[in-house]
């Protein structure tokens, strides 16, 4: 298999056309993502290759892109829709948790919905409160969605083609700010990242830092500039959530920080701490800490006091490591 | 077009024709059964189709069988002339275990994928974009198939009306629009609605809209047919406002006193029963003695019917927690114990 050095949008680009090229059934949709690429370019050149059959660029309106791309899914098609920022996602909900969660349920099996509806999101690019939001936990709480939040391009392709090939509407959140961050080799084939498996990306004994998504090389930054003897878990599938991967480390360290970017009170760091404690509060000798982005929304000048940084994740493990 | 006029008024046509009152008569004696029902408390809700039979049956006439419909709570006329057979109907107002989705929908939200009827959502027109999307796969597995969507007059108001519409018309899409406009919005006439006729909305999307006489099948018939076969042409999508009344409630739940007086009674001249009656008779398709027979066989099947399905016992427990995934998350397995 040949590969390739490749960022994140190159990654995904390669997994949208290998999955086009694969199966006819793929239909991309959403705002300029056709004649312009998608304004983070992840579509880019597919509309040439594929044509508008395939990629349509359609109006504004995310209720309807959404909402368009249930009915082709229903209807047998894969489509892949994206919506700009996930911030606009918003007018969509509806479509999301009434109708895209629910169609096997309500169904009786008899409908289905497979589908992969893409986003950017997260802060870091000076988008303010309206181009930096991380709203994962509104569709984790929805049963019927599976939530994926890959943190490198390597994952992220094989994350988007196992969404795409699965039975169940996938919720892909594309942390922005990682879009160019880094690069790696990356198979130019199509492949697989399982759905529900973390990725114990450093192991460690000390404790057990538990991320994702947009967080994770800023973990490992820090991690690695400290010292620090750290197991660092990047979850990349929120729903269903690696629960053997964590209960496993957890054991093993008996220490625990959590950390992401979205607000805190009602954040999916507080069900991993939960779940944690309900299983395996003998394992613990510290409280579970959280480092999370606060509640507020995302500042436009002042971003980098929102965005959890070195500094609050060393506190917090330093915390965790001076409980007895 | 005058030949095709006269082929309608040859007895040709006759079969459909009574078959299609037919269909209108059984869906009224099992509206009225299950209204009944409700009351004894046999039933837990239902929303009444009473009114909109000649709409239903008049659009359901001019769809092919593998034709789609993403249709809304109140379809049980269109449902049964589909061929929908009445056990599904009551069996879902029932939620027994011979539900096609198995007791978890509310009463009056069906699902039939035999007969190409998507299953039915609560928020209203959230159906329309999927009609759209729909209507886009069907177009490009280039099937001559076309997708029928139905809502109220009060779906005209939400964002997915608008995105429905204007998504099918940019796509040129094969969806036809059945606006079934009652008359009301629970206790919202639709004249405080919308201030225009729903017709004319259309025009705003550059797709045509008409208004059908939704209380005369025959009329309404035609209107969709026309729709039907632009749209299976390649034509694009077209809005129908089918006028009609809602002769009942609501919902079982609804009391019309507070805010109307009935202006559609069972039995009068404005009633589709009997409008298509008077359609039957003058030409000569139906005599008084036929119309009774179809009555008297559509008492018989619904009581029968809907004896034999009160009988079926509730669903499985576990069933309430399938099918959210196609494989059970460890989350909800771990829960399902607890619970069960
Ligand atoms: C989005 C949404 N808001 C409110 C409701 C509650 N509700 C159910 S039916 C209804 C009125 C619908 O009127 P109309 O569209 O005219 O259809 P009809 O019931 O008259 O056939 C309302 C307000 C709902 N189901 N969905
Ligand atoms: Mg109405």
């Amino acid at each position: 298999m040949t590969s390739k050095t490749m960022n994140m949008v190159q990654a995904l680009n390669s997994a949208l056309d290998n999955l086009m090229a694969s199966d006819d059934r793929v239909i991309l949709l959403g705002e300029d993502i056709g004649t312009d690429g998608g304004v983070f370019r992840v579509t880019e050149g597919l509309l040439a290759k594929y044509g508008p059959e395939r990629v349509l660029d359609t109006p504004l309106v995310e209720v309807g892109i959404v909402g368009m791309a249930i009915g082709m899914a229903v209807q047998g098609l894969r489509p892949i829709p994206e919506i700009q920022f996930q911030d606009f996602i918003y007018t969509a909900m509806d479509q999301i948790i009434n109708q895209m969660a629910k169609i096997r349920f309500r169904s009786g099996g008899e409908y289905d919905c497979p589908m992969v509806l893409r986003t950017p999101y997260g802060a870091g690019v000076k988008g303010g409160l309206y181009h930096s939001q991380s709203g994962e936990s509104y569709f984790a709480h929805t049963a019927g969605l599976t939530v994926v939040t890959p943190s490198n391009p390597y994952d992220a392709k094989g994350l988007l083609v196992s969404s795409s090939q699965g039975d169940d509407p996938v919720i892909f959140l594309e942390p922005k700010r990682l879009y160019r961050a880094l690069k790696q080799e990356v198979p130019e084939d199509i492949y697989k990242i399982p759905i529900g498996k973390a990725e114990v990306v450093q192991s460690g004994d000390d404790l057990t830092i538990i991320t994702y998504g947009s967080m994770v090389p800023t973990v490992m930054e820090t991690v690695k500039k400290n010292q620090i003897n750290a197991e660092v878990l990047d979850l990349r599938t929120l729903v269903p959530v690696d629960r053997d991967a964590i209960m496993h480390s957890v054991q093993k360290t008996g220490r625990v920080v959590i950390v992401h970017e979205a607000p805190r009170t009602g954040g999916f760091g507080g069900e991993i701490s939960a779940m944690i404690t309900e299983r395996g509060i003998d394992f613990l000798y510290a409280p579970i800490l959280r480092v999370t982005g606060p509640d507020s929304p995302v500042p436009y000048r002042m971003e980098e006091y929102y965005v959890p940084n070195e500094k609050r994740i060393l506190n917090a493990v330093n915390k965790v490591m001076e409980s007895a | 077009m005058e030949q095709q006029q006269k082929k309608e008024s040859k007895q040709s046509e006759k079969p459909q024709y009574i078959r299609a009152y037919a269909a209108m008569v059984l869906s009224r004696t099992l509206d009225k059964k299950i209204v009944s029902a409700q009351r004894q408390g046999r039933v837990g809700f239902y929303t009444p189709t009473m009114g909109q039979e000649a709409l239903q049956v008049g659009v359901s006439m001019a769809l092919e069988k593998e034709d789609l419909v993403y249709g809304y709570y109140r379809d049980v006329p269109m449902m049964l002339h589909r061929g929908v057979p009445i056990e599904t109907i009551i069996n879902q107002i029932m939620g027994n275990s011979a539900d096609t989705a198995k007791g978890r929908q509310m009463p009056s939200h069906y699902t039939s994928k035999a007969f190409h009827f998507m299953s039915v959502q609560s928020p209203v027109a959230s159906n329309l974009p999927l009609a759209a999307g729909a209507a886009y796969a069907l177009k490009y597995r280039k099937k001559k198939n076309v997708v029928i969507t139905t809502f109220g007059d009060g779906a005209t108001s939400t964002p997915d009306f608008h995105a429905g519409m204007n998504l099918a018309a940019v796509f040129k899409l094969p969806v036809v629009f059945v606006c079934e406009n009652n008359g009301w919005a629970i206790s919202l006439p639709v004249e405080r609605q919308t201030m225009v006729e729903i017709s004319q909305k259309a025009s705003a999307y550059g797709m045509p809209g008409i208004k059908a006489d939704g209380m005369n099948f025959i009329e309404m018939y035609k209107a969709a047919r026309t729709a039907i076969q632009d749209a299976r042409a390649g034509k694009g999508p077209t809005l129908i406002d089918a006028l009609s009344y809602r002769m009942g409630p609501h919902s079982t739940s609804d009391d019309p006193s507070k805010y109307r007086k009935d202006e559609v009674t069972e039995g009068s001249e404005k009633d589709p029963l009997v409008i298509g009656e008077k359609l039957l008779t003058s030409m000569d398709f139906a005599d008084d003695k036929l119309l009774e027979k179809i009555r008297n066989e559509a008492i018989k099947t619904v009581d029968e019917k809907f004896d034999a399905c009160e009988k079926i016992p509730p669903p499985d427990p576990l069933t309430a927690f399938q099918d959210v995934y196609k494989n059970m998350t460890w989350m909800l397995e771990e829960e399902v114990k607890n619970i069960l």
